[in-house]
């Protein structure tokens, strides 16, 4: 583009070159630079790297150019690199190690240099290569020469050379050769020839013993060796392959294998050989029913543990501590309560929480309550039940299995706690999911060999195992895992967890072709579309629900099965249950017929109930115990007074309780002596008086006592500090693959508008110029006219001319001011320090794109215009060529002084990238 | 999974549905593994205990078939951690063997020498093992041989008992089928044989080698003896619980073996006679004399081939215990309830041997080898004045003072007098109150302090109907035989003794000449420690199937 345009105008005329214009410059050969290669990319191929790499999307960047340094930014590089599986990792690792100057890295060098053995192999590298190129970890060179892609060279990304480290692959960078005489059929410059580990073989036939030991430390791992100690063989050897420049000295204590004999041990390889897939083979694989019934089974009990949990704190709220978390004496109870361990407890408590149906009330002495929401969920079917905890487990990031762990200050940590969340938990259970359903239907894995199988998938980020070890088991005892294999309803939960740009592919970029079943759900508009898969799934292993119990004359009753909710209910009521499993063994008591009492029912309606439920008859000790129960129910009543009158003579009570003038006290008679009355005592003394008798009141000994005045005084209380529940974690996929869809062509809009801005300033610039050169020529002729003039005649026009360039000055000046908006890239600027005008000097000042435009002038070798901020805060600018950027620091080097600084990356306050110099119109095009 | 009869719990307890057709089938299937643990009207429960799958790999049945067997039967899928969790108990079996070894007597060895290891690190074992021999052998002191058993079955490793058993003094006895030895009243002999459920309990025992069979009150256990005494054709020593036990044992051996008065011999606290087949009491086996156990001589007087423990529910009591060292020699023992307050039936198991057989007693009801028996319980409300009483006195007499209640003799006579002409027992706890009843009754009292003659002269009485009601205490309470009482009023007990309460109803189960149903009857004072005892006292049997109806004082007349 700037080509076109700067060759239009030397096109455009003859102007002639001022006397300070720049000498006529060779045209440069540029590579392509990395943003312009994402330029280049269509938009099918933009959405998928978006969605491949959520975090370039979200917050949405503004252009192109933004979204290449963002691209480019260490952290999303890291992120990028955590998500790729081990094949890709070694082909990104080889990308970058084999790169130097000499020759492209293709494809085939790389699949020689991670030793691919067979067909299959290729393929796995073939496959990883694309992936590494779509996800903008590597990219192809655009070389006109070459045709083929397969000969295309492989850049790897401005900045992935720095997180790989000094030594990717263990192998030193280019540009490290070995010194002195170079042995025959070693070429010096890092290739290394078929033969050349036998010629090195020859060479250390020579050696001293322990040569062969120390190269063989040095190939596979870091090229760098600590000397060993003075006067040891080892010294010696290590001397000797100094003088033969097998090694080469680095520090004072340090060697180094160089290049191209590290490539001769290695045969050229980077890696010692391909990283396939483990074997997914499991040797244990369930029958189906049997993982079926034992997910239905622990899918009822974490249901039943949920809700009497909440009932449970219906009654009696845990109180929060003030750090926010549920303290581990309330643990423990609840655990004795539910008649669990402390462990599961804690994920029954942290999925009660997750899911909303408890939270801390935020009232002044705050305590863990159960939520509106709760009514509906009790209300609900059991499978529905189960399907919200399930999928509120697989997206929570909450982490139960840390409770009861200490962090680093040594406190323990306390479920509920505000902060035991973290963000890659849902990834990685959907990982471990996903590893378990890719073994295929009851295969049963434990927590090594599905961390093994993480460790393939993502070896850069890589969860602890622990981690793993707590997910299994979590998911054991939610049901979605049953006796180490996946269950239905374990894997009706996946279809959530298939990658965001399968969904939007087979979704939103529709256009005929025939979408999986998952696919043509996500395509339509419901909010979420398979809650109703997960609870069908359980639904088809759970047996059966029972209505009938079967009462024995020992009091207990069995439930041949899973009860129904009416008899769930009743037995919940009535009975105390004493076997759990396929059926239910109840027992009635005395005291478990009393709770029933106690909460309203009568004893008939309790046996019409029971008889109802009865495959039998009620049996008669049964019918008896309840009669009985009810018989000595209610002989004792409890209720409140604030306050007493009794006397020794009932007499002196008669009438009390019906005086009207005593109505506001609420007396009641509950003995012939006793009156209980609903106020304070002095009132009642006060009334009592007034009525004309002569009470006194009276100690709780009996003792007369005489009341002293109560005086008042109020403390003040601080706020407590509001604690938030955890988030529900509900996210539509297909919104999310819409919204990027419609990102992308926004981003080349924006692109485009920035193009025309920086294009618009550039044409204004160069009118500017040829303005000025315009007005320097004639403030020549004029000159020579003045001259001519005050030679001979005075000549009017001379002035107007000047006059005339003035005023052509302004507009020229004003529209040199619309300067491209936003944070664009690098607007164009021709050298020339005296031109500028700080205001408008352009570059960018977004850190962000400054790293970026940085980074690529470190890749492509060429210089920039940094402006930089000194200690005091003044401003400099200066023109540099950055060699390396990192931590922090950028290393560059002046080409005017000849000298290399060190920056600061903070002060650095723009950057612009500089132009080539303006192509000589009398040259002609490039 | 299939609509089987036997649902598998979590907890181990496995729950059979008696109505389901396939539930006989089912219930032999799971019998070698499973232990019964109750028996009502719909459901039977079953339990699996280590003990009880260490015995059926002790009987040769191995993992698969038990976990076949569940998978079987059940109606609902098997939890998969049980099925480990049986295959990996049934696997800890026999890594010991208990060997005879020619040089060096009772050998432990190890088939596993870390199981070894651990056994001989253990503090338990301590006292019991000799020298080390090698690796996986380890000396046992013969006389520990029950003591370790126990020990081991504790630590959780069972050892195979494969020391065998000393023969011992071989002696000729036979089950007198024909019935010459117990002619009719015309002097025809009257054959008889042994029932079913009694043929089975010997073949269980027989080839188990040693240990314990459960049979209701009045099935027939002597006669089981009898059959394990044919069976094993050795001198034999029988334990009792007291003198008039061992005069009945005597009677029924004469009655139904070809042994004759001089084979058998009593030694008790009145005679003390040594013979092929000796009859001999607790009590008299573990009486001190100056620290010195001066009868346990018996022990070693004759060569026992077999040795019987008649109630054997009583063993673990400390004192008793001495006389289960006999490890080397078969032993049977016999009850009905083996039920304890103390939680000990397990050291039955380890001192006598495992369960060999056990039959519902509604089962046996059902086959009419037991009488069917209606059980009642009376409430009687306390009057006011006694209430008080109660209410105030300190809780170790409050029991007494329910069981003994003044009300209760009302309700007593009131239930003798619907049950007149009946052979009735009134059975009690304490004294004065037994007194007063029978003179409210006009009946005669059998107290431990009534001498042995006169109990016999009693029972007699009683059994040939002379007197039709008899005021017992406790001493009644096991092994009395008076065939034709067919009703029991029980006023007072040992506390919550669940036991107590099934041996009383166990007085009545033999089957009445004309069939008539049995009743129980247990007089309750209502809202006190009484009722509550009661409670817990009625649970064997009610899942035994034998429910109490519940009836009110005051309806007892209307009856």
């Amino acid at each position: 583009m700037l080509r076109v345009v700067v060759r239009a105008f030397c096109a455009a005329g003859d102007l002639p070159r001022g006397p300070d214009a720049p000498p006529a410059a060779r045209i440069v050969v540029r590579m392509a630079t990395f943003s312009e290669d994402l330029r280049g990319r269509s938009d099918d191929e933009l959405v998928a790297l978006l969605l491949r790499r959520p975090d370039l999307a979200s917050p949405s960047p503004s252009t192109l150019s933004s979204l290449a340094a963002r691209a480019t930014s260490r952290a999303s590089l890291e992120r990028a690199l955590g998500s790729v599986d081990a094949v890709v990792l070694q082909v990104v690792e080889a990308v970058v190690a084999l790169h130097d100057d000499a020759a492209p890295v293709t494809a085939d060098r790389v699949a020689q240099a991670v030793a691919v053995r067979s067909d299959a192999d290729r393929e796995l590298v073939d496959a990883a290569l694309d992936r590494a190129v779509g996800l903008l970890l590597v990219r192809l060179d655009d070389q006109p020469a070459s045709g083929s892609t397969a000969g295309r060279g492989l850049l790897a990304a401005p900045g992935l050379a720095e997180l790989l480290g000094p030594y990717p692959a263990g192998l030193p960078p280019a540009g490290t050769v070995s010194g002195g005489p170079a042995p025959a059929g070693r070429t010096p410059g890092g290739t290394s020839t078929p033969s050349g580990p036998l010629v090195l073989d020859d060479v250390l036939a020579e050696a001293p013993p322990g040569a062969r030991q120390v190269l063989d430390a040095l190939t596979w791992g870091p090229p760098v060796g600590l000397l060993p100690a003075v006067r040891t063989p080892a010294r010696d050897a290590v001397q000797w392959l100094l003088t033969h420049g097998l090694l080469s000295p680095g520090d004072a204590r340090h060697v180094l294998l160089p290049r191209d004999v590290a490539l001769a041990l290695r045969s050229g390889r980077t890696h010692a050989q391909i990283h396939r897939p483990p074997a997914t083979a499991s040797d244990v694989r369930h029958p189906l029913e049997l993982v079926a019934g034992e997910s239905a089974m622990a899918a009822q009990r974490t249901v039943r543990l949920v809700a009497t949990l909440v009932r449970t704190w219906e009654i009696d709220p845990a109180p929060v501590l003030r750090t926010g978390g549920l303290g581990v004496r309330e643990l423990r109870k609840l655990a004795a309560q539910l008649e669990t361990d402390e462990t599961d407890t804690a994920f029954v408590v942290e999925l009660a929480g997750a899911a909303g149906l408890v939270a801390d009330d935020r009232e002044e002495v705050p305590t863990f309550a159960p939520t509106l929401a709760v009514d509906e969920w009790l209300a609900a079917e059991l499978s529905v039940r189960w399907a919200l905890l399930a999928r509120t487990w697989l997206t929570t990031t909450r982490t139960a299995w840390m409770v009861g762990s200490r962090d680093d200050r040594g406190t323990v940590r306390a479920a509920l706690d505000p902060e035991l969340t973290r963000p890659w938990a849902p990834r990685l259970r959907a990982s471990v999911l996903g590893v378990l359903a890719d073994g295929g239907p009851g295969a049963a894995l434990t927590a090594t060999q599905v961390s093994e199988q993480l460790a393939w998938r993502t070896p850069r980020a890589l969860p602890p195992a622990a981690a793993v070890a707590a997910t299994l088991r979590e998911a054991g005892f939610l049901g979605a895992v049953a006796a180490g294999a996946l269950s239905a309803a374990g894997r009706a939960l996946l279809p959530d967890l298939r990658p965001l740009d399968e969904i939007a592919a087979t979704a939103v970029i529709g256009d005929g072709r025939r979408g999986r079943s998952a696919a043509s759900s996500a395509a339509r508009a419901d909010a979420h579309p398979d809650a109703d898969d997960v609870a069908q799934a359980l639904r088809a292993g759970l047996a059966d629900a029972v209505d009938e119990i079967m009462l024995q004359g020992d009091l207990t009753g069995v439930v041949p099965g899973r009860p129904s909710p009416e008899l769930e209910a009743l037995i919940e009521r009535a009975a105390r249950v004493e076997s759990r499993g396929g059926a239910l063994t109840v027992r009635f008591t005395p005291e478990s017929v009393r709770a029933a009492l106690d909460a309203g029912t009568t004893a008939d309606e309790l046996l019409a109930d029971l008889a109802a439920h009865s495959r039998g008859a009620v049996p008669q000790p049964l019918d008896y115990l309840v009669r009985d129960a009810a018989r000595r129910h209610g002989r004792l009543r409890a209720g409140a007074a604030s306050s007493y009158v009794r006397a020794e003579d009932p007499a002196l009570l008669a009438g009390l309780v019906e005086d009207p003038r005593l109505a506001a006290l609420g007396l009641v008679r509950l003995a012939p002596t006793v009156l209980a009355a609903q106020v304070s005592t002095r009132e009642l003394l006060a009334a009592l008086r007034e009525r004309g008798l002569a009470p006194v009141a009276e100690g709780p000994d009996g003792q007369i006592v005489h009341a002293e005045r109560v005086i008042r005084r109020v403390t003040r209380r601080p706020r407590r500090g509001l604690v938030t529940p955890p988030d529900d974690a509900s996210h539509s996929t297909v919104a999310r693959a819409a919204r990027i869809a419609a990102l992308v062509p926004e981003l080349r809009r924006a692109e485009l508008a920035q193009q025309a801005d920086r294009e618009a300033q550039l044409a204004d610039r160069e009118a500017h110029r040829i303005a000025a050169q315009t007005r320097a020529d004639e403030a020549d002729a004029a000159a020579t006219a003045a001259r001519a003039a005050r030679l001979g005649v005075a000549d009017e026009d001379g002035a107007g001319s000047s006059t005339t360039s003035l005023d052509q000055d302004t507009p020229a000046g004003g529209s040199a001011r619309t300067v491209g908006a936003g944070s664009g890239g690098g607007v164009g600027h021709r050298g020339g320090a005296r031109r500028t005008t700080p205001g408008t000097s352009g570059g960018t000042a977004d850190p962000v794109a400054a790293l970026g435009l940085l980074r690529e002038a470190v890749e492509d070798r060429t210089d920039v215009w940094l402006e930089l901020v000194d200690a005091h805060g003044v401003p400099q600018r200066r023109r540099v060529r950055p060699l390396r950027l990192e931590a922090g620091r950028l290393r560059a080097l002046d080409p005017a002084r000849d000298s290399e600084l060190t920056v600061a990356v903070h002060r650095i306050a723009s950057v612009a990238r500089v132009e080539p110099e303006p192509l000589d119109p009398d040259r002609g095009d490039a | 999974m299939t609509d089987g009869p036997l649902i598998v719990q979590s907890d181990k307890t496995l729950l059979l549905e008696v109505d389901h057709d396939q539930a006989e089938a089912c219930r032999r299937a799971i019998a070698p593994f499973a232990e019964l643990e109750r028996a009502p009207e719909h459901v039977h429960t079953y339990r699996l205990t280590p003990l009880g799958l260490w015995n059926a790999r002790a009987a040769g049945h191995d993992a698969e078939l038990v976990v076949s067997v569940l998978l079987e039967y059940s109606r609902y899928p098997v939890p998969h951690a049980l099925l480990i969790d049986i295959a990996e108990t049934m696997s800890r079996y026999g890594r010991l063997q208990l060997v005879q070894d020619p040089v060096h007597g009772l050998v432990l060895h190890a088939l596993d020498r870390a199981v070894l290891m651990e056994v001989m690190r253990s503090k338990r074992s301590a006292g019991l093992l000799g020298a080390r021999l090698d690796d996986t052998d380890v000396i046992v002191h013969p006389s520990e041989r029950g003591h370790l058993k126990q020990v081991l079955l504790k630590l959780g490793w069972p050892a195979e008992d494969l020391a065998g058993y000393v023969d011992g003094e071989a002696h000729a006895i036979s089950l007198d089928t024909a019935g010459t030895s117990n002619p009719g009243k015309d002097g025809a002999p009257r054959p008889w044989d042994l029932r079913p459920y009694q043929n089975q309990a010997i073949e269980g025992f027989w080839h188990g080698g040693s240990g314990v069979i459960v049979l209701p009150c009045g099935a027939g256990k002597t006669l089981v003896g009898a059959g394990a005494m044919a069976r094993s054709q050795t001198t034999t020593l029988i334990l009792v619980t007291n003198t008039v036990s061992a005069r009945q044992w005597r009677d029924e051996l004469l009655k139904r073996t070809s042994l004759t008065d001089d084979e058998i011999g009593e030694y008790s606290g009145a005679r003390k006679e040594v013979r092929p087949v000796t009859i001999a009491t607790y009590q008299v086996m573990t009486t001190k004399r100056k620290g010195v156990y001066t009868h346990l001589e018996l022990l070693d007087a004759r060569d026992w081939g077999l040795v019987i423990y008649d109630e054997v529910h009583l063993l673990p009591a400390p004192i008793f215990r001495m006389t289960a060292d006999l490890q080397a020699r078969r032993r049977l023992g016999l009850t009905a309830t083996l039920v304890r307050e103390d939680g000990r039936e397990d050291e039955v198991f380890s001192l006598i041997g495992p369960k060999r057989f056990d039959a519902p007693w509604k089962d046996i009801e059902a086959q009419g080898y037991i009488a069917p028996a209606d059980c009642v319980e009376v409430r009687l409300t306390m009057p006011e004045r006694d209430r008080m009483i109660y209410a105030t006195a300190e809780p170790e007499d409050r029991y007494r003072l329910a069981a003994t209640a003044p009300g209760k003799n009302h309700v007593v006579e009131q239930l003798v007098a619907k049950h007149e002409g009946e052979p009735t027992l009134v059975i009690g706890q304490y004294i004065d109150q037994l007194e007063e009843l029978a003179a409210h009754l006009g009946a005669d009292l059998i107290t431990g302090s009534t001498t042995v003659p006169e109990r016999q002269r009693l029972y007699d009485a009683f059994r040939t109907g002379e007197i039709t009601k008899l005021v017992v205490s406790k001493v009644a309470n096991f092994s009395i035989d008076l065939p034709e009482a067919s009703v029991a009023i029980q006023v007072s007990g040992s506390f919550g003794s669940r036991q107590e309460e099934a041996q009383r109803l166990g007085r009545l189960l033999r089957p009445k000449g004309d069939g008539r149903t049995a009743h129980f009857y247990a007089v309750v004072a209502r809202d006190t420690v009484d009722q509550d005892f009661a409670a817990h006292r009625q649970r064997f049997l009610a899942e035994q199937g034998y429910a109490y109806t519940i009836v009110d004082a005051e309806d007892l007349v209307t009856d």
